[in-house]
Order: C-alpha cells, then structure tokens, then sequence
C-alpha cells in the first residue's frame, strides 16, 4: 500500500508536466485546428534557455521565465511563419500537420549543431526528498506541482474571465463566425499559441528538471505521450485535456513502476490507440466541439 | 572516387525502392502512414536474423537461420507485408486523417521500443551485424568487385519494382486508389470496397518498404536502434512531395533529388570540431525546410502526376481537364493519338 501511495506521487509528478504540456497542445490546436507535430521542440526549445540561463548563474525563478520566453517566442514564430500562412490559405488540416513535421525536424537538427546531440542536465541540486502526508517528494518536485496547479488555474481564468479569453473560446469554436462578429482571428490565434508556447516552454523545463536531463530529442519523445493525454481528452478541449493528462501521467508510472519503465513509450501508444478506435473523439466527449466543455 | 560515387548510387537506388512503397500508400491511397519506416527496418531485421547464422552469447536473436540471401529477403518482404497487415487492419478500418497518422507513429514507436529494449528480438540496442557481401561467394566476387555487383543487382531491383509499380499505376485498382484518395465517398457510391483497396494497398507499399529494407540490410551489413528512426519517414516524404506525389518516375526524381543531391550539396560543408553530427543535421534542416516550402508553394512537386485519360477507344472524351472544353479535348486526343 505505502507503496503505491509513493508511486502515486510520482504519477502526480508526471501528471503535472503531462498536462500542462497538453493543455499548450489542446491550445494550438483549439485555435487553428492543426495538430502541431512541432510542440514537442517548444518543450525541449524551453528545456535549453533554462540551461543557457543556468549557465549564466541564474536561479530556478530566472530558468523558468526564460524557459517560458523561449518556448513562446518558438510557438509565435511556428504560428505566424507556418501555420497561420498554411491556413490563411486554405491548406488543409493535414498538410499542414504534414508541415508541422517538418519545423519539427528543422528545430531538433538546429539545436544538434548548437548544442550537440548528447544529454545535458541542470545544475540547480534537486534537494532531498521529504515526506509529505504519505508521499515522498523533492523540493523540485513540489515546485513542479504547485506551479503546474497555478499556472492551470490562471489559464483557466484568462479563458473564462477575460475579454481574450472570450474571443480564444469564439475563434475555437467557429473562425469564420467570429470574424464576421469583428474578432481579429488572426491576431487571436496567435496571442493563443503565445500563450501555448510560454505553457509549453516552461512545461520543457519542468520535464528536464523532473527527468535530469534533455537531449534535442526529448520534447519530440515526450510529445508522443502528451498526444495521448491530449486524445485521451478529446482534442481541443481544455478541461478533457486536464483530466486525460493526470489519468496518463499517473498509468505511466505505475506502468513503469510494477512493469518496465523501457516500455513506457509503447505503453502510452497502447492506451492512445485504444481510445482513438474506441472512443476517437476523447474520453469525455459531450455534443458540441468547444474549448470548455 | 569511383567507390563513393557506386555507394551513393547504390543508397540512392534503395531509397528510391522504399520510396516507391511508401508512394502507393501515400500517393494513391493518401495516407499519411508514419509507421512505414517501421516496415523498412523490419525487412531490414529479418534479413539479417535470416542469413547471419545462430546467435553467439552474448547476443541473442530470434531465429539465426543461414539462408541463401534471396530466400531470407523474400520472407522478409512477407514477414513487412504481415505486420502491415496487422496495422492496417486496426487503424485503416474507421481512421482517416491525422488520427490515421497519429496510430501508425504509434505503431511504429511500439516496434522501435520493442526492437531496442527487447533482447532476445533482434539483440537489443546493439543490433545485428555479420551479414557480409551477400551472394558474393555464390558469385565468386572478391571486395573489389562487389559493390559494382550489389548496384547492379539495386538497380536491376528498382527497374522490375519501377515496372511493376507502373503497371500497377495504370490498372483498375491504380486508378480505384486515386479515386479514393479524391474523394472517398464518391467513390464508395460507385461501389469500391474502401477498407478492403486501402488495406491492400498499404500492404503492397508496405511489402516494397520491407524489400528496400532487406536490400539496405545487405548494403549495411548491419542494423541496429542508433541506425534507423520512425523520424526517417520524412525524409522519404519530403523526396516524394519534391518529385511529384503519385507520379513513379516523380518519386525517384525526388529520391535523386533529396536523398543524393543533398548528400552531395552538403559534403564538402567544412568539418566542425567536435561536431560529428554537423553535416547530417545540416542535411536534416533542409530536409525540413524544403518539405514545409514544397507543401506550401509546389504541393505538386517537380514532375507532377500525370492527369487520367480515358483509354475507351470509343469514347469520345478527352482528358479530365479537357472535360469542360469538349472540342478542344477531342482534337489533342486525335492529335496524340
């Protein structure tokens, strides 16, 4: 029992990350129906300018605000360089996922030549474990959680309570009917996937700082569990993301756990591929398609 | 000079087989399938588990069979066949899109999982190796000969694939395919079994990856996890879009173009220090670059897929452009013809 309980905890851990970098996906996704295949390189994009802060003295505070800066000013550029111009012109949804891939490929192989292929890690010790209440958490850990449950409640009320977030929930909605409302779509979508991609940035630098180290390649493989969290709980719907992110998080460690942690990956696939067959438009799907649902 | 430039033409020829597999699922079917170079490496594996003998410890493979070349890459290309078949059996049936496409990455990390961190498989992280010169005993070819034999047989191998994929091309079911990938409700309307053309299509294509795969194998002598990853579909992608999605000889143009032209444009790139990986990674950035810029300006690709013609002799129709100007269609036809 005390066991699982500690298991537990780590799946909380996980499942902090998991969602925030789901909720950045369901975000990009909500506004302009793309599947960015380029959000795992916001992460790992994150994960580097907390280093490049790092190894200039600053503390965590500092990495996760450049991390976050890092990852927004990636997810602007991916929207207003790419995938805006793809769907302003009517490109469909499936090039332009085709598109994403490609940034994708261009991203990782950028930061091979400037920071080699090999892992890196952080400086910043992670503290010793403590216990709290029944589990056994690092101070790094407890931070992950607590800005994981801040930064989702002050997401939540930019969506619900803001004049932005308003228009965010028009656009995802119905792009055409919010033009003709005089919504700046186009400026809309892209203030989203900002905001995406400071979630996103920051989600990077939590997973490197949780894992120990980042390599190119890590957003991208962290990315295929994030999409199962995001299929999970129905693309493009903020709260189904929330939820599919924790139940994910929380299965991948105990499937590593009591299983094997070098099949996690497949594991994840696993549960994606059943919902996808099973239930394809996520697990908590109600009639209409909305970012809150 | 003579050896690189045999190596490049001999990659470049097995490239251009795999990229004519993956043309049939994703140029005629339009499936954006990311699983298919999952059946590479399999054709690749099986190969080499097939023909380098019994596994002496420490490594472990299943099978370590010593078959004659041609037989282990003819069971290769079933055993790449079957596993399609599998796969595309269960995200075929209801999946279209990017859903399509998010299961088969699936599926294709779920064997790359299984191939680096299952042992007993095909050994794991480290791979197999030891499948040296196929076919150059039977041959009696010494290590200078060889690579001008192992081309040609690439080339003789490409040329009956480039033929059979082009009678393929212009069959009822080649044409069915396109059909689908236009619009798969008019076609079902006018009666084509959906599920039944895609699924065989993906296996055929599938089939044609694992056979580049076997023949990779026999050029590599090795394979292992560090030499292959799901992410090299798109380099097969991007030579198909720049070559002209759908069209044979567009495909191997395309290979020409993004697999040896680039290794050419980038070889004489200045050599970093400590920087092994600069030259690829180069390569790789292009790639990228060249596939979201084809997808955005030339969806068409360099060599675009021919338009249909009605072949009816007694018809009187033109080509499918020609169809809202009938006269103008039925004069090119007599002047083709």
């Amino acid at each position: 029992m005390h066991e699982a309980l500690l298991t537990l905890g780590f799946g909380l851990v996980t499942a902090a990350i998991l969602s925030l970098s789901a909720l950045a996906f369901t975000l990009e996704y909500s506004v302009t129906n793309v599947a960015n295949l380029s959000h795992g390189e916001i992460l790992t994009v994150g994960a580097y300018c907390a280093y490049l802060v790092q190894q200039h003295g600053g503390g965590v505070i500092l990495s996760g605000l450049a991390a976050a800066a890092g990852g927004g000013l990636l997810a602007l550029a991916v929207h207003n360089g790419v995938v805006d111009r793809f769907v302003r012109r009517g490109i469909g949804g499936l090039p332009t996922f085709i598109a994403t891939l490609g940034v994708s490929l261009v991203i990782q192989n950028i930061l091979v030549i400037i920071f080699g292929a090999a892992n890196l890690g952080y400086t910043v010790p992670q503290g010793a474990p403590r216990t709290v209440g029944p589990f056994l958490w690092t101070d790094t850990e407890i931070q992950i959680m607590v800005s994981a449950v801040v930064i989702t409640a002050l997401l939540y009320v930019i969506i619900q309570h803001t004049r932005f977030g308003k228009s965010l929930r028009a656009v995802s909605q119905n792009r055409s009917l919010a033009r003709v409302s005089g919504i700046n779509a186009n400026r809309v979508a892209a203030l989203t996937w900002l905001l995406a991609g400071l979630i996103g940035g920051y989600a990077g630098f939590i997973l490197a700082e949780s894992v120990g180290t980042f390599s190119p390649y890590s957003g991208f493989s962290f990315f295929l569990i994030t999409l199962t969290a995001a299929v999970a709980g129905g693309l493009g719907k903020a709260v189904g993301t929330l939820v599919g992110g924790i139940i994910v998080g929380i299965a991948l460690e105990f499937f590593g756990g009591y299983l094997s942690a070098s099949y996690n990956l497949a594991f994840a696939f696993a549960i994606l591929s059943l919902v996808i067959l099973v239930r394809p438009r996520g697990l908590f799907v109600g009639g209409r398609r909305s970012i809150f649902e | 000079m003579i050896d690189y430039l045999v190596s490049v033409l001999t990659e470049g020829s097995i490239f251009a087989i795999m990229a004519l597999g993956l043309n049939i699922i994703w140029g005629w079917s339009g499936d954006f399938d990311l699983a298919f170079y999952g059946y590479v490496a399999l054709g690749a594996y099986m190969t080499l588990v097939l023909t380098i003998g019994p596994a002496t410890s420490p490594t472990t493979y299943i099978l370590g069979l010593s078959l004659p070349f041609p037989i282990a890459v003819a069971i290769a290309v079933i055993s790449s066949m079957l596993l399609a078949l599998i796969v595309g059996a269960i995200a075929l049936r209801h999946l279209r899109g990017i859903y399509f496409s998010i299961v088969t990455l699936g599926a294709v990390y779920v064997l790359y999982t299984f191939a680096g961190q299952f042992v007993p498989l095909f050994n794991g992280y480290n791979g197999l190796s030891g499948l040296f010169d196929p076919m150059g005993d039977f041959f009696n070819l010494d290590f200078t000969s060889y690579p001008f034999f192992y081309l040609g047989l690439c080339v003789v191998v490409l040329c009956v694939v480039l033929f059979l994929v082009t009678r393929l091309s212009g069959s009822r079911f080649g044409l069915a395919l396109r059909s689908l990938r236009e619009d798969e409700r008019a076609a079902a309307a006018f009666g084509r079994g959906i599920y039944v053309m895609k699924l065989k299509a993906y296996v055929i294509g599938a089939g044609i990856g694992g056979l580049g795969g076997a023949l990779f194998a026999g050029y590599l002598s090795a394979f292992n996890p560090s030499a292959w990853s799901p992410v090299e579909t798109i380099v097969l992608y991007a030579a198909i879009l720049v070559g002209g999605r759908g069209s044979n000889r567009g495909v191997v143009l395309g290979v020409a173009v993004m697999v040896m032209g680039l290794q050419e444009a980038t070889r004489y790139l200045p050599e970093i220090a400590n920087q092994p990986s600069f030259a690829p990674a180069f390569r790789l950035i292009l790639t990228g670059v060249i596939l979201v810029l084809f997808i955005r300006f030339r969806p068409q690709g360099l060599l675009p897929e021919r338009r249909l013609r009605d072949k009816d002799p007694a018809g009187t129709g033109g080509t499918a452009v020609a169809a809202g100007n009938a006269v103008a269609g039925a004069t090119l036809d007599t002047g083709a013809a």
